[in-house]
């Protein structure tokens, strides 16, 4: 709980805001009534489910059903009673609003921090742009002497990193943040993003007391930023403080269903996850602020030990960084209560899918930290959640393959579905009846939290408002969850993919992917989705033609299937979820009111796609050698590098400055980057000698010896 | 500086080929921003005049070649000039000269400074000698030495499938998939 400390005035107490754990007693009091409940809701519509299976006789694929059908129900209760707590917790908050949390005092001077922008071959405008207007909030607020940024680049496409050089120069310039927005780039990516932030803190680490992690496409409010330091000083014990980020910036209709689903039911969830993790909550990877010495202290991760999938590099390194601060007492919260957080999501249904294959694997990696001697229960338990949410996936499949064979296999001997009493004789129903009854209690653990949503809305004027009031949250809930009836299948069937592919130790092939300006092509959604819309045409063909009487039931689930083509292409468009915003559907506070930041940010961004759209331009490679600023830009940061012994030693590796170099320059001035391995390219724009020569010569000799990169780049300056 | 002989054979060169060589001249100019037409068109000119007075004496280069030769020695003189250069500095002056160039903002502020001779506006000199591109802030080096994390029964499981005998393959993977299939075929016939 957070409380203003008593004996402070009030002033001061609204900016010395103590966080409190529960104590170990009411903590776990909380544990085990949450999921005590969600396992006598489990056991009891379990006992019904059961009780429905013998009435049409026992066997061991009914054994198999009810134990699938368990562990799902569980799975769900627990989503159910999060949902449900919150809700109650949040009526109560109403009443007795909690100790608000913003606290904006001055920064201590001595509380330095760093602000790090991980990125990795990133759409780079956007990230700038990301960056510039945090930056710029932080100077509204008058605090950005307090904090350093850290563009911390891992990128591995050579014309991204020069890309990245050429607009950090320009955002420095536009901002006046020389000396004050940093850019890097490793030379090697090592553990990936958990490798590249290591590497942040060995070398500059020890200057910050504190460090906040963004994503790609985070945005923060300045006042956010101040209000997170300002927790973190006045709470020693607390080792990070995580900010629920608001999805925002949504255009395609999937985005926007995705967006309005996030900050409207979000909120409840939260409530209920905080009620039971106070001080033992988790980390998601960015929008947080960490307590470096402690990080560094006690969050170096190992490799694991055997073979990838589950050896090598931890990749969902978040988890397991909250985990090992909580085995050191360090406290990790979840800061509900703070606004201004912010990230994007997927557009369209496959990035979707891309990225839970990434989370997948790092979830299901999550297994051989799971019985880590020292690790807090509680960690186990949001490991354990992180990896349900990945193999539930599998089980399901698994519940409807064992349920269909159960049947078909019934009709296929010819034996009649004939029912006994049930065991609950004072029910007095029928064995259609209990389905339905078995039915209806499923639904609900699913639908009642989102019901519970919308309640929440309707007793709180300011947040109905927020939400384009009733009429368009009731519309958009109902249109939101009838899509997430269709989408369930999508992701029921990649899940299961996933985590095969996974254990097997392979990867996915994605292909090329092929937008139009409005969306996903209907040739890349037919090449992704093909196979799910063969599994519930075929699927739904044999159901409706051996079993007529249960094909209603799921059509849903064949309908998602066998509709997963036109679906991703439509809920991809940009029109559709522009069509949807006009009739007020999907509205999230973000767009009823929008910050100035974001605001900002949209226009900045839109006149950044009008200069893209201008012409073409010379690749960022050539101009790299052939601008005299850009190649001067990247050549001192070459030099820069090789200060830093790591940098050197990973330069030297890859052989910048090796005996090649020259011979490499000498081709590359003759054939140009085309004629270039990929290696070849990487050494030659590491070695700052070359680059710097390669400039001069590309000037100085006669064009008709240069290949027609080179003249063409020459001739693109022309007044 | 004079103005450039009208007549063909300027340097006992083709006035077609002065005219290339203008242009490549302008042209690394226009790439270092400069815009404003009279500085841009007397620099040129001023490039040109120094490149005329070798042509005679070396007929093997081209007006080109000349001209961005000279081009190159004169920003070369003239940031040894403003940014004062030591041996050791002496070979990275052309690439320190161009970011103080871009960071002093030269093309927004000091167009008419640029190869101008000294001395030079105060502010100018100073933004010029202190542009400096830093990737961060001073080195403060740690080791962040990763500790060594029990993995617990998992750990012993992992040793067990390094061994030849348990090594997972896909072949064993299929073996159980099969046996997982029989043994449910049995239990629900």
């Amino acid at each position: 709980m957070i409380s203003e400390p008593e004996t402070m005035p009030a002033a001061e107490a609204a900016s010395r805001l103590i966080l409190t754990p529960a104590s170990p007693v009411v903590r776990g009091l909380r544990l085990f009534s949450l999921y005590s409940l969600a396992m006598f809701l489990t056991c009891f519509v379990s006992v019904f489910f059961a009780d429905l299976l013998w009435r049409t006789g026992w066997s061991g694929s009914r054994t198999i059903l009810l134990v699938l059908f368990f562990l799902l129900f569980f799975f769900a209760a627990i989503g159910f009673m999060h949902a449900l707590y919150g809700f109650v917790l949040r009526r109560i908050d109403l009443v007795h609003r909690p100790a608000s949390i913003q606290a904006d005092d001055p920064i201590d001077p001595a509380a330095n921090t760093a602000i790090l922008f991980p990125i990795y071959n990133e759409d780079i405008t956007r990230v700038y742009e990301g960056l510039r207007i945090t930056y710029n909030s932080l100077k509204s607020a008058g605090q950005v002497e307090r904090f350093d940024f850290f563009i911390l680049s891992d990128s591995t496409d050579p014309e991204k990193w020069i890309e990245e050089e050429k607009a950090w120069q320009k955002l420095i310039q536009k901002t006046g943040g020389m000396s004050r927005i940093y850019y890097r780039r490793r030379v090697d990516n090592e553990g990936k993003k958990s490798g590249n932030i290591r590497e942040f803190l060995s070398v500059w680490g020890q200057r910050y007391r504190y460090f906040i992690t963004f994503d790609a496409d985070s945005v923060m409010h300045g006042r956010t930023i101040v209000n997170l330091v300002n927790l973190m000083e006045a709470n020693p014990a607390s080792g990070l403080i995580q900010t629920v980020p608001g999805i925002f910036n949504a255009r395609s209709l999937f985005g926007r269903m995705q967006q309005f689903s996030n900050r409207f039911y979000t909120p409840i969830f939260i409530r209920g996850l905080d009620h039971w993790s106070e001080g033992f909550a988790n980390y998601w990877g960015h929008n947080a602020i960490i307590r470096t010495e402690t990080f560094m202290k006690f969050c170096a991760l190992p490799q694991l030990p055997g073979r990838k999938p589950f050896g090598g590099f931890i990749l969902s390194h978040d988890f397991v960084e909250a985990a090992l601060l909580l085995r050191e007492n360090s406290q990790v919260w979840l800061a509900w209560q703070l606004d201004g957080s912010y990230e994007e999501g997927p557009p369209d249904m496959i990035e979707n899918a891309k990225r839970d294959r990434r989370w997948c694997q790092g979830n299901l990696q999550h297994m051989m930290v799971l019985g880590a001697r020292g690790l807090h229960g509680i960690s186990r338990i949001h490991l354990v959640q992180g990896i349900f949410g990945y193999l539930a996936s599998p089980l399901w499949l698994a519940f409807l393959v064992t349920f269909y064979w159960m049947w078909l296999l019934t009709s296929a001997i010819g034996l009649s579905q004939i029912t006994v009493h049930s065991w609950m004789a004072d029910l007095d129903l029928d064995a259609a009846a209990h389905a339905f009854l078995v039915f209806l209690l499923c639904m609900g653990v699913l639908l009642v939290p989102r019901v519970l949503a919308v309640i929440d809305a309707f007793f709180d004027h300011q947040r109905r408002q927020a939400f384009g009031g009733m009429a368009h949250i009731l519309v958009g809930t109902i249109a939101e969850t009838a899509f997430s009836t269709l989408h369930a299948p999508l992701q029921m069937l990649w899940h299961t993919r996933f985590v095969f592919t996974i254990l097997r130790g392979k990867t996915i092939d994605w292909g090329t992917q092929t937008r139009t300006a409005e969306g996903n092509s209907w040739a890349y959604a037919l090449r992704q989705h093909w196979w799910q819309t063969a599994i519930g045409l075929g699927w739904g063909g044999i159901i409706l033609w051996f079993m007529p009487n249960t094909f209603f039931w799921f059509l849903p689930l064949f309908l998602g299937m066998a509709l997963a083509i036109p679906l991703s292409v439509f809920t991809s468009r940009a029109r559709w979820g522009d069509i949807a915003k006009d009739f007020g559907l999907f509205l999230t506070p973000e767009e009823t009111s929008p910050p100035p930041e974001l605001v900002a940010l949209q226009t900045r961004l839109a006149l950044a796609e009008q200069d893209e759209a201008a012409g073409p331009q010379i690749p960022h490679l050539i101009q790299s050698v052939v601008d005299p600023y850009l190649n001067a830009i990247h050549v001192s940061m070459l030099r820069e590098a090789q200060l830093n012994p790591e940098s050197a030693q990973a330069l030297a590796k890859i052989g910048a400055s090796g005996p090649d170099v020259k011979w490499i320059a000498e081709k590359l001035i003759v054939r140009g980057f085309d004629e270039l391995r990929p290696d070849e390219k990487m050494i030659i724009l590491s070695d700052a000698d070359s680059m710097a020569w390669m400039h001069r010569q590309i000037w100085l000799r006669p064009e008709t010896t240069l290949a027609p990169s080179w003249r063409q780049a020459i001739s693109s300056y022309c007044t | 500086m004079s103005v450039l002989p009208v007549s063909a054979g300027a340097g006992g060169r083709p006035l077609g080929e002065w005219n290339a060589a203008y242009a490549k001249v302008e042209r690394y100019f226009y790439a270092l921003q400069l815009r404003n037409k009279v500085v841009l068109g007397k620099l040129v000119l001023h490039v040109l005049d120094r490149a005329m007075e070798r042509a005679a004496a070396e007929p093997n280069l081209t007006p080109t070649e000349l001209a961005v030769e000279e081009m190159d020695r004169l920003i070369i003189k003239w940031f040894e000039e403003i940014l004062g250069a030591t041996p050791e500095t002496k070979n990275m002056l052309p690439t320190r000269g161009r970011l103080a160039l871009i960071l002093a903002d030269m093309p927004g502020r000091w167009q008419d400074q640029f190869l101008a001779p000294g001395p030079w506006p105060e502010e100018f000199v100073t933004a010029m000698r202190e542009a400096y591109l830093r990737a961060g802030p001073e080195f403060q080096l740690a080791r962040m030495d990763p500790r060594p994390l029990d993995l617990g029964p998992m750990g012993a499981i992992v040793e067990l499938t390094q061994t030849r005998f348990l090594q997972v393959s896909v072949f064993s993977t299929w073996t159980l998939f099969i046996l997982i299939l029989i043994f449910i075929f049995i239990r629900t016939h």
